[in-house]
């Protein structure tokens, strides 16, 4: 299954990334950023896999992310 | 001429602290600067934190600089909250003032008693709306694209209407004298969200602007460059040479552009803006010295100047490079190691390329901001030496603490 990853510390908040999908992010109250929701935490980076049918979608968040801190593996 | 009868302040940027020290002992009367991601250069500036704002303002208190903090992007909900943990802290750490343009910003700033400037994103162009950005704050930064004429109507009008901020001052007018212009009526532009989802209005253009383009015939597909080449990429406002009529419209403080700027940018442009305020005061604002800070000032960041809207010109002033025209560049050549007080020498690592004894070099650090000296002379691995290069440890007496981290840069000619 591909993983999504989020670079969480460069977030601007901008919130593209919970429009496209918002099962998969939320924005925080707390700091404005997005969370990876249901995402395995290491320090400031998420991940979570996506099953591969949802590959058009994850292209889509990985190429509008505006600061590019969206990966999939 | 006739002086102004009150003094025109400078207000510097700083994207980073080192800009923060370059731009105070420049001369700036205040800085301002943006945290977290709720400013209009989260793309491009390093970016404090919030955990920064204390030692910013304590910096800038120090020496008596004041210290603005940027909440200038348009504000969704989902940060609301960090807004408020940014202004509390900024409340806490006795910052002099925010940069806003949305209401919200305002609304908790007024809660809480911190005063707001409005940005230029807010795009005021008349009197009107001075009178009512009045209600919120005691300031406004007029949109960039006025006439000296429309700016010196507002100002004149505020004095005669009696109009007062929020405070019970008199209204107070910022305007930029110095930097990058936006190709949209500032805070206006959709290219970047168009074409990559960025959105501009929260500090992530990409800068579509300052690119080439190519006019394409839809029926033959014959395409032409457009000659103009970077028809959508402003020349940079510079005003040196006519900042007598710019203070002569009564304004009350003039910004520079330049968040996203190294220090020895901020230090450059500070100190020849301030310098010439202190001639126009002192009625020696002449043609040699305005050659002297042109000069200068072509030497750090620019993509050309013009004189912006100010003097009425029609726009077309574009670019004619994809970047900086700056005359002189500078190369990352070796970190600061230590610092010999006694003898005042500053060790370095060369990590890449090379010096020669009677280079210029420029060191770049937070406690000293941007200081410029000759290579002379040069000990290399504890012996006198013409040159060092890649992995050499270098000693060169230094007038400032070197501390681990600042950075040496070698000062070539930009096209040498
Ligand atoms: S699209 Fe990128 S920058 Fe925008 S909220 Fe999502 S992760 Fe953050």
């Amino acid at each position: 299954m591909p993983k999504l990853i989020q670079y969480r510390d460069k977030c601007i908040g901008c919130g593209i990334c919970h429009q496209l999908q918002p099962a998969w992010w939320r924005m925080s109250k707390r700091d404005g950023k997005a969370t990876l929701v249901k995402g395995e935490k290491k320090n400031q980076t998420y991940v979570r896999e996506i099953p591969l049918i949802e590959e058009e979608l994850i292209r889509r968040v990985v190429r509008d992310c505006p600061v590019h801190i969206i990966k999939w593996v | 001429m006739t002086k102004s009868k009150t003094k025109v302040k400078l207000l510097a940027p700083a994207g980073s602290m080192d800009c923060v020290t370059a731009a105070i002992n420049a001369g700036a009367d205040a800085i301002y600067f943006g945290v977290e991601q709720l400013n209009m250069r989260t793309r491009s500036s390093g970016g404090f934190s919030i955990g920064d704002i204390k030692e910013v303002v304590r910096i800038c208190h120090a020496s008596g600089v004041k210290a603005y903090l940027t909440l200038n992007t348009i504000m969704y909900d989902h940060d609301l909250r960090l807004l408020q943990l940014i202004l509390k802290e900024a409340r806490e750490q006795g910052i002099d003032a925010v940069i806003a343009a949305d209401v919200s910003v305002f609304q908790q700033c007024m809660a809480l008693g911190i005063p707001v400037h409005v940005s230029t994103q807010a795009n005021i162009s008349n009197l009107a709306a001075v009178e009512f950005y009045a209600r919120f704050s005691d300031l406004v930064v007029l949109a960039r694209e006025l006439t000296f004429q429309q700016i010196a109507h507002i100002t004149s009008e505020i004095k005669r209407k009696d109009i007062r901020g929020v405070s019970g001052e008199p209204m107070q007018v910022e305007i930029f004298v110095h930097g990058a212009l936006c190709m949209a009526v500032s805070g206006k532009c959709y290219l970047s969200l168009h074409s990559q989802w960025a959105s501009a209005n929260r500090g992530a253009c990409v800068q579509n602007c300052r690119r080439p383009y190519k006019v394409a015939d839809a029926e033959t597909g014959e395409e032409l460059l457009i000659d103009n080449e970077y028809i959508m990429s402003p020349k940079d406002l510079c005003t040196i040479g006519i900042l007598d009529q710019v203070i002569e419209t009564g304004v009350d403080v003039l910004k520079i552009e330049g968040r996203s700027k190294g220090a020895d940018y901020v230090f450059e442009t500070t100190s020849c803006y301030k310098e010439a305020i202190a001639s126009i005061e002192a009625g020696t604002y002449t043609p040699d010295k305005k050659t002297v800070w042109l000069n200068r000032l072509n030497a750090v960041y620019n993509r050309g100047f013009w004189e912006g809207y100010y003097a009425g010109h029609s726009t077309g002033e574009w670019t004619s490079t994809p970047g900086s025209s700056a005359t002189e560049k500078k190369i990352y050549v070796a970190k600061g190691v230590k610092y010999y007080g006694k003898i005042g020498v500053g060790e370095f690592d060369i990590e890449t390329g090379s010096l020669e004894q009677g280079d210029i070099v420029m060191l770049i650090g937070n406690a000293h901001g941007m200081v410029k000296m000759k290579l002379e002379p040069l000990m290399v691995n504890g012996q006198p030496s013409e040159k060092a290069k890649k992995g050499d440890k270098i000693t060169i007496p230094v007038a400032t603490k070197v501390a681990p981290g600042d950075k040496l840069y070698k000062i070539t000619e930009a096209n040498a």
